[in-house]
């Protein structure tokens, strides 16, 4: 009996809104200015937006449940989203001062938005690879667009090793394909209990391998050290995007892949233990001896890998909540911090961190905002980012890794160093001419950074706005699906 | 249930933020007269829960799924240090609008770094304490960094890395705490409920006193405190707040006594030796010191090494007389901080070889010796009944160790006297400029303080009714001692 296709685009819809944009910007180019295509994009990405919360409460599936719109997907989606929302209004003010002003920017963009929503989205492992890619070829083409050297080289970094990434991501995948036989999430996630011993090498073989290809999307140590450079040398509307969107939806991957199907799987938790250590050592130390605020933030984003990894350390049920809750607080308070950056800075490289004396009395708002960021990122409360610290110490140390949770907290203090240093600097009078770009004050860009600066607060002081949404454990103990 | 009444801690802990908001807004010529205003307010919230005889504990479920509650209560020891830094807040207001130039940025901070400490101590939920002990930090460095002076940033990077390395193993604590406890909430009356026994206390108890060892100080994580405030704006003002935030032993009195009775007990001779250690070598250390701020940080880490000893030693009398002293030493640590921020603004230096001070500001010498003799615990003040009950209390614990801190008050008398006798008696050099004397305000800033050490020291009925019920409570949880 030949059964149709389980064909439905209900659940789609949210990716489907976003490619509609990409799309457009990619044929409207030709006729329409890349500004109205941005407007079109941002229109985009609300309607998408807004679709993920008429889907809320639906649990709808596609494809054999290939495809998966449950409340995980919404809520990792809705993270996507913001981090999208904010890079579009940055590129309004930035994209014609780092000369990357032309519709195949937003196209490109708009391209890796689809793949990131697929990757939340995803119900079996080759939707999330297909989702990946679409991700990462963009992503290259996005860190290459400027076409100065320091872009190019940025460029062919992240491709080279992005590439090497996705290739032993793709052999893990066969191997746990090989093992299980299977790729949805639901039938790994059964199979990894009742496994035949002889497929456990092979099992944990392949998880080992995908665990080293998300690494290399993450950013965890050994395999971080493309970030600087790539982060560094992009254009900084670029690097905002790649750090926060980017990685959120690397994270969904693995939260997907190993919260869900290979969360009975043995072997990985030790190894990502280990990385996860290395991670906070490396990042931390690294962005204490940083010069360039904008390369201090990138580590500071390898620093964050560390935290953020800290929550797949977690049962599902505890780490699953952690992550949603920290990576929309990563996402608002990196994105904010990055745009102030985007608007002051007078070339794609960024400011040293001494140039950022006094600034308080020449943008008072804008270096409030990012004093306010760098708190959240080091984790004082009463901002967000304390929360989400607290989150991820709590999930790894309930999950019999106390050590990670004492290790996390000693390299704090470092990070705390290195943020509190701007931080301080922007508050000390200075005499001397000033060194930014003096008309980065725009609309744009203060709407992203008052919706990061805003968010940040507000979740600090009411935590439960969102954590309420991701607290319910039924939604990633259902990670991998029935 | 009354509901004002209820309201009132809560009231407390967030006025002074409302008016440092309200600052950001309020045009230059009213900026003194509004955060005097509001600081005032503050302080008569306070008096009116004392007239109440305390507070309720107010408590709302502020994050459920994470078992986080805001949990306040204003009572005994928590009132006593609330009232106390609600007062020298609204007096290092008073000295900063009058000394200043432009003081819109410092009286914000004043305000905001108010709220985090009341809230420390009105605090009744672990993560509260540590949201809000957290939340002083920020204020207490941008006064640093805005109004510092040039070696800041080693000093202000210095005091957050400390205090962050004790906070956060602190919260590691703190998680170890309900989650080995097996407690529903943070709140105290849960965790009460649910301790956590055997080695892991010990362990737990060792992370949350690293954080209350930063914060007392105690030795050997007392480093930031002389660059604290040695860096600090030339007034003194920013100092004052810095005393208020040494809130290590309260934490200790208030959490780590009742959520870790048997590790207390178990490390009770060496933390008490630490404690003593501190008291005698920071009395060393001023002895030496010539910088009057520099001299007055070590003074206060003895004082705070003394504090610790009868905290530590878990003998009632003790534990009342550290919660004494930690109260009243506020009033007079602070006070001679802004003393010595008047003798900079006269002589322009903080030098302590200035030399004939007296002969011109009698009024200024006669104050500072006067919060001297305060300090150095002479009987009919204040800081007297404090030390006294500490260490008649800890000697029943530790005869020994108890003679090695009985002997900082003799040194305490020599390092103050000596420094005091430098500056305001010595022959005036040839061809100084003149000193003025007290005025306005200025006799206020350091008159309301030292009339308040006099009355508690001369009538102490009131302050030790406040706090010994509360402590009694406390000491309970360790079974009779």
């Amino acid at each position: 009996m030949l059964q149709p296709p389980d064909v439905k685009l209900l659940p789609l819809l949210p990716v489907l809104l976003i490619l509609a944009g990409a799309i457009s910007s990619t044929l409207l180019g030709f006729w329409v200015q890349r500004r109205t295509l941005t407007f079109i994009n941002i229109g985009a990405v609300l309607a998408s937006a807004v679709s993920l919360g008429w889907l809320w409460n639906r649990d709808l599936s596609a494809f054999g449940g290939s495809l998966r719109a449950d409340h995980a997907a919404l809520l990792l989606g809705f993270v996507i989203l913001a981090g999208t929302l904010m890079t579009l209004l940055v590129t309004l003010d930035t994209a014609w001062r780092a000369r990357v002003a032309f519709p195949e920017f937003d196209a490109m963009l708009m391209y890796a938005v689809t793949g990131c929503l697929l990757i939340a989205f995803s119900g079996d492992l080759i939707v999330m690879l297909i989702g990946l890619e679409i991700m990462s070829l963009s992503s290259y083409v996005l860190a290459t667009l400027q076409g100065s050297r320091r872009a190019e080289e940025s460029g062919l970094k992240y491709f080279l090793l992005g590439a090497a990434g996705s290739a032993v991501l793709i052999y893990g995948l066969a191997f746990v394909y090989g093992a299980t036989g299977s790729l949805n999430y639901a039938v790994i996630a059964e199979k990894t209990s009742t496994l035949n011993p002889d497929n456990v090498g092979i099992l944990v073989g392949g998880a080992l391998l995908m665990l080293c290809g998300f690494g290399f999307k993450v950013a965890l140590a050994p395999f971080h050290q493309w970030t600087p450079d790539v982060y560094g040398g992009a254009p900084t509307s670029v690097s905002l995007f790649l750090s926060t969107v980017v990685k959120v939806a690397a994270f969904a991957g693995m939260l997907r892949v190993f919260s869900g199907a290979l969360e009975n799987a043995p072997g990985w938790h030790s190894v990502l233990a280990v990385l996860i250590a290395a991670t906070l050592i490396v990042g931390n130390l690294a962005a204490l001896r940083q010069l360039n605020f904008k390369r201090m933030l990138a580590y500071s984003a390898v620093a964050h890998t560390g935290f953020l990894g800290m929550a797949l350390l977690g049962t599902p049920a505890a780490g699953g909540a952690a992550l949603g809750y920290y990576l929309l607080v990563y996402t608002l308070m990196t994105a904010a911090a990055l745009a102030i950056v985007a608007a002051l800075q007078r070339s794609e490289e960024g400011f040293s961190i001494t140039d950022m004396r006094g600034l308080y009395y020449r943008h008072p708002g804008y270096a409030v905002a990012l004093a306010v960021c760098l708190a959240s990122l080091a984790g004082l409360p009463p901002f967000a980012g304390f929360f989400g610290k607290y989150l991820v110490f709590q999930a790894a140390f309930q999950n019999g890794y106390a050590w990670i949770s004492i290790l996390a907290a000693l390299t704090s203090v470092a990070a705390l160093v290195y943020y509190l240093r701007p931080a301080m600097l922007m508050f000390m009078p200075d005499r001397t001419p000033a060194r930014e770009y003096g008309l980065g004050q725009r609309a744009p860009t203060t709407l992203a950074v008052a919706l990061g600066v805003a968010g940040v607060t507000v979740l600090g002081l009411l935590p439960n706005l969102w954590y309420a949404f991701v607290a319910h454990p039924d939604i990633w103990a259902m990670l991998a699906g029935r | 249930m009354n509901s004002f009444t209820d309201w009132l801690p809560t009231l407390m802990i967030f006025l002074p933020l409302l008016g440092s908001l309200l600052l950001l807004v309020t045009p230059k010529t009213f900026r003194d007269e509004v955060a005097g205003f509001i600081a005032a307010l503050t302080l008569g919230a306070g008096l009116a829960i004392w007239r109440g005889g305390g507070s309720e504990l107010f408590r709302w479920d502020w994050i459920p799924p994470l078992g986080i509650t805001y949990s306040v209560q204003l009572g005994g020891v928590s009132l006593a240090l609330a009232l106390v830094t609600a007062l020298m807040s609204f007096i290092a207001i008073l000295y900063a609008a009058r000394r200043i130039p432009n003081p819109g940025p410092m009286l914000s901070l004043i305000l905001a770094m108010e709220t985090g400490l009341i809230g420390i101590f009105a605090a009744q939920d672990l993560m509260l304490f540590y949201v809000f002990f957290e939340d002083a930090l920020i204020p207490a460095l941008l006064m640093l960094a805005m109004y510092g002076k040039s070696g800041r940033m080693a000093a202000l990077t210095k005091f957050a890395a400390y205090t962050l390395f004790g906070s956060l193993l602190m919260l590691v604590s703190i998680i170890g705490v309900r989650y080995l406890g097996g407690s529903p909430s943070f709140a105290m009356t849960d965790l009460k409920q649910n301790l956590v026994t055997g080695s892991a206390q010990t362990w737990l108890y060792l992370g949350f006193l690293t954080a209350m060892a930063v914060k007392l100080p105690l030795w050997p994580m007392h480093a930031w405190l002389p660059d604290f405030h040695e860096q600090n704006h030339d007034s003194g003002v920013p100092d004052v707040m810095g005393t208020l935030y040494k809130v290590g032993g309260y934490g200790i009195f208030t959490f780590a006594i009742p959520l870790f009775p048997d590790a207390s007990l178990e490390l009770r001779p060496i933390l008490m030796g630490l404690a003593a250690f501190t008291a005698l070598y920071a009395a060393w250390i001023a002895f030496r010191q010539t910088d009057w701020k520099r001299l007055l940080a070590y003074a206060g880490l003895s004082h705070m090494g003394f504090v610790a000893l009868g905290v530590f030693s878990l003998n009632e009398t003790a534990v009342i007389g550290a919660m004494y002293l930690l109260a009243f030493q506020n009033l007079y640590t602070g006070a001679l901080f802004l003393s010595v921020g008047m003798l900079q603004e006269r002589i322009g230096s903080l030098d302590t070889r200035v030399g004939g001070v007296m002969t011109q500001a009698g009024a200024l010498g006669g104050l500072t010796m006067a919060l001297w003799f305060a300090s150095i615990a002479v009987p009919g003040l204040a800081g007297f009944i404090g030390e006294f009950s500490i260490l008649l209390g800890a000697y029943q614990v530790s005869p020994w160790l108890t003679f090695i801190a009985g002997i900082t008050t003799i040194a305490a008398a020599a390092y103050a006297l000596t420094a005091f006798q430098h500056t305001f008696w010595q022959a005036r050099p040839a061809g100084s400029v003149t000193v003025r004397d007290l005025m306005h305000t200025e006799w206020l800033i350091l008159g309301i303080p030292l009339a308040i050490l006099v009355l508690f020291g001369v009538y102490s009925t009131p302050a030790l009714n406040l706090m010994q019920p509360a402590v009694r409570a406390v000491l309970s949880a360790l079974g009779g001692n």
